[in-house]
């Protein structure tokens, strides 16, 4: 008897078994469908994946499904940059400066808890139904998520490399650019991970909301109509974006932080 | 060092104090920005006072919207933490589990819960059934995702010292993976009720009568942001009181669970 | 030979939740140029904090700390430091990592390269410049942390158990190689470590410390000429006689 253990399997069984259980998920979807009441109210997915395909040329309202994705990518990536910058500026600051701490955490503390999503009315009000009202959304989304992760960032730099630093000579504004700055990248990266998460989940929720383009306007759309196979192109829209986006992101990180081997 | 500390505490409060003070000049003295775009503090307040007793405009006071929105989100928490820890665990102690559910359970992770809401919506109807499968599905993820990488944090050293002593196969996952797991699973609870909060606002702001979510939403339809205001800040507050409330749980469980 | 450290009557207290501790009760102790200094004690006594106190990185509760003459009171360039867990940066290569002293002083990057490379060169890690620490074993880190040391070319070098991590056969290794290095660049090196035979090895002089409230107990020459050996006579003869003097309580 070999010792019991949690490591993995071999990657050719894992995707064999992934693809035996994805096309049973599919079959059993697609013949209650055809077979059973679930046709009612229910699409197959031969239909979805066929009218994704078609939407690619066929436009759902002025877009085709790739325009909507890159509208919707275009108000992520502007409210995730600006909330992202901002977010990592004051993070820092808070965790390096003690008395910028104490300026700014009441105000952040007040805003953490409220769900960007409970934004939308109030951004409405303030910059109308166009683009700046979803810009601004995404970039609460962003900021909220990043500023604490780089505060934790700072926060979590090792004493010792600091004192190794002051006794190689380096100066106080050394030791925050060369010292602090690097040592918080891993936990910034993480915040990143979590925000561009809750950003692409953001935009869809204010797409479905107010908007007359976008993968959540798709969705929306699909409802009022009662076309449920629309409402699933959509949501296929989203899952794809949002796992190539975390996929982007962790490749990105991995470029940047060769030097932080993970779970090491 | 005290007096520093102290003085930290005071410029706290302070940019407390002027953050107020400015708004409440510019809005309830100075009147700069007009009621329909910007109310003041005393405004605000004033609204929240009312919003307690009385159900204009949108119907129900404060305290019915809560009770709507908090009974959804809790019974869709609820199940998500139910039906997704021990998936969770299971997938991550059995490799037949992890092979075939896995690949699943990926398909519809990246995909946020609120994206679901108009099929729910189309399947089951406008009613509370949609809204509950709905936030089922938000709090479903992080407890699953959690639970499995708690499991999996389990040293192989451990287990051969319980095969040593002859524990069986369940017995090792009773008494030396689910303690392991427990900080990162009660850490799966927080975020999914955080996730079902979210959530749930979400639905209601799209297809409600009732609920918070419902609440802000119609009042941006006849301009009154000091409501929107007032739910937005009971909705923070509430959001924060569970994540406090879960935190000391937290304590209380992992006391003991050293890692 | 020239006097280069001198601590006079050094004490150090830490206060906590529970009172004050006295770590350092009292310390008079010289160190000479060009010396290699061990000091040895047991587990937990207060050698690292004593070390601190002398590298500047922790103030003093009372006695002073001199230098080359110039009192001691914060960190700096002309104090090198070995640590323990090598506290290099990980996200700088081995060169990043040897060259960051001179690099922080101002130094030119034509120079500050050059020099980093001998040092790289002199602990025998040459063709490791690009890499990472975390890519190199236990005692390739502790070389580049040598090195890093040496690289900013101070008057003192204090070590901080740097081989304690390590398995016995490196220990032996880095010790012997650790000599060389010093034999070739002599400094001024004070070396704490709680493992005898290390220390009898190294040794030009030993402390031995007390436990808490950590004193100077006694001082030993070590003439024996190097390189030593672990088994000659005369080294276990030292062994024995360092050993019979340490406090055996825990």
């Amino acid at each position: 008897m070999t010792g019991r253990s949690l490591k993995g399997v071999g990657s050719y069984r894992k995707i064999g078994a992934a693809a035996i259980s994805i096309a049973v998920f599919l079959l059993i979807w697609q013949l209650a469908v055809m077979f059973t009441d679930v046709g009612i109210v229910m699409v197959g997915p031969v239909e979805v994946i066929g009218r994704f395909f078609v939407s690619m040329v066929e436009p759902i309202g002025h877009d085709t499904i790739q325009m909507h994705i890159l509208w919707s990518l275009s108000r992520v990536m502007t409210g995730f940059i600006l909330g992202s910058v901002l977010g990592i500026v004051l993070g820092i600051l808070m965790g390096w400066f003690r008395p910028m701490n104490a300026l700014f955490r009441p105000l952040y503390e007040i805003i953490r808890p409220i769900p960007p999503i409970a934004w939308i009315p109030l951004s409405i009000v303030w910059f109308g139904i166009g683009e700046p009202s979803k810009y601004f959304i995404i970039f609460l989304a962003a900021f909220s998520a990043i500023t604490m992760n780089a505060f934790a960032g700072v926060k979590a730099v090792d004493p010792e490399l600091i004192g190794a630093a002051r006794m190689l000579g380096a100066n106080n504004r050394q030791v925050f650019t060369t010292i602090v700055l690097p040592s918080c990248v891993p936990h910034i990266f993480a915040g990143l991970q979590i925000a561009i998460g809750s950003s692409w989940a953001t935009v869809v929720a204010a797409e479905m909301v107010r908007a007359s383009q976008g993968v959540g306007w798709v969705i929306i759309r699909g409802q009022d109509s009662n076309s449920t196979v629309q409402i699933m192109v959509g949501i296929v829209a989203v899952g794809i974006v949002g796992f190539a986006l975390a996929v982007l992101m962790r490749w990105i990180e991995a470029r940047l932080c060769a030097w932080n081997v993970r779970g090491k | 060092m005290a007096s520093k500390k102290k003085s930290y505490v005071w410029l706290s409060v302070l940019s407390l104090v002027v953050f107020i003070g400015i708004w409440y000049l510019a809005c309830d003295v100075l009147k700069l920005t007009k009621a329909s775009t910007l109310p003041g503090p005393v405004t605000v307040v004033g609204t929240f006072i009312d919003k307690l007793t009385q159900t204009a405009p949108d119907g129900a006071t404060l305290f019915q919207h809560i009770g709507s929105s908090l009974q959804i989100a809790m019974s869709g928490w609820a199940m998500g933490v139910i039906i997704g820890t021990p998936l969770g665990i299971a997938m991550a102690w059995y490799k037949k589990i992890d092979l075939y559910a896995r690949p699943l359970f990926d398909l519809i992770r990246p995909v946020p819960g609120l994206a679901w809401i108009p099929l729910m919506i189309l399947l089951f109807g406008i009613g509370l059934t949609s809204k509950i499968v709905t936030v089922f599905l938000s709090a479903f993820v992080p407890c699953v995702l959690n639970s499995y990488t708690g499991i999996r944090q389990t040293k192989d050293v451990h287990l051969w010292v319980g095969q040593t002593f002859g524990a069986s196969d369940f017995q090792m996952l009773m008494k030396i993976a689910v303690p392991t797991s427990l900080p990162l699973v009660m850490t799966g609870v927080r975020v999914a009720l955080g996730a079902s909060w979210t959530c749930i606002v979400a639905a209601e702001m799209l297809a409600s009568t009732k609920g918070l979510g419902y609440m802000i939403q119609q009042a941006r339809g006849i301009y009154r942001p000091d409501i929107i205001i007032c739910g937005m800040i009971t909705i923070g507050v509430i959001g924060a009181l569970f994540s406090w409330l879960l935190t000391l749980v937290e304590k209380k469980v992992i006391k003991g669970v050293k890692r | 030979m020239k006097d280069m450290i001198i601590c006079e009557k050094v004490s150090k207290t830490f206060e906590t939740a529970r009172g004050n501790v006295d770590v350092i009760g009292d310390v008079s102790l010289t160190v000479h140029e060009n010396e290699l200094l061990v000091l040895f004690g047991p587990g937990q006594c207060g050698k690292s904090t004593l070390l601190n106190c002398m590298s500047g990185l922790e103030p003093v509760t009372s006695g002073s700390v001199t230098i080359n003459g110039r009192h001691i009171d914060s960190p700096g360039p002309d104090r090198g430091v070995v640590y323990q867990r090598t506290a290099l940066f990980p996200w700088l290569t081995v060169m990043g990592n040897v060259e960051y002293g001179p690099k922080v002083r101002g130094m030119d990057k034509k120079e500050r390269r050059e020099k980093a490379q001998y040092y790289i060169n002199l602990v025998g890690l040459e063709g490791f410049e690009n890499s990472y620490p975390n890519q190199l074993s236990g005692g390739m880190q502790q070389r580049v942390g040598i090195a890093r040391a040496y690289c900013n070319e101070p008057d003192v070098l204090f070590m901080d158990e740097p081989f304690g991590h390590l398995d016995a056969q490196t220990r032996y290794l880095m010790q012997e190689d650790l000599i060389k290095i010093w034999e070739k660049e002599k400094r001024t090196v004070v070396f704490v470590t709680n493992n005898i035979e290390e220390a009898v090895y190294l040794a030009d002089r030993i402390a031995v410390l007390t436990n808490c409230p950590t004193r100077v107990k006694t001082e030993f020459e070590i003439t024996l000429p190097r390189p030593r050996n672990y088994v000659d006579p005369e080294f276990l003869r030292l062994r024995e006689e360092i050993g019979s003097v340490v406090d055996k309580s825990l």
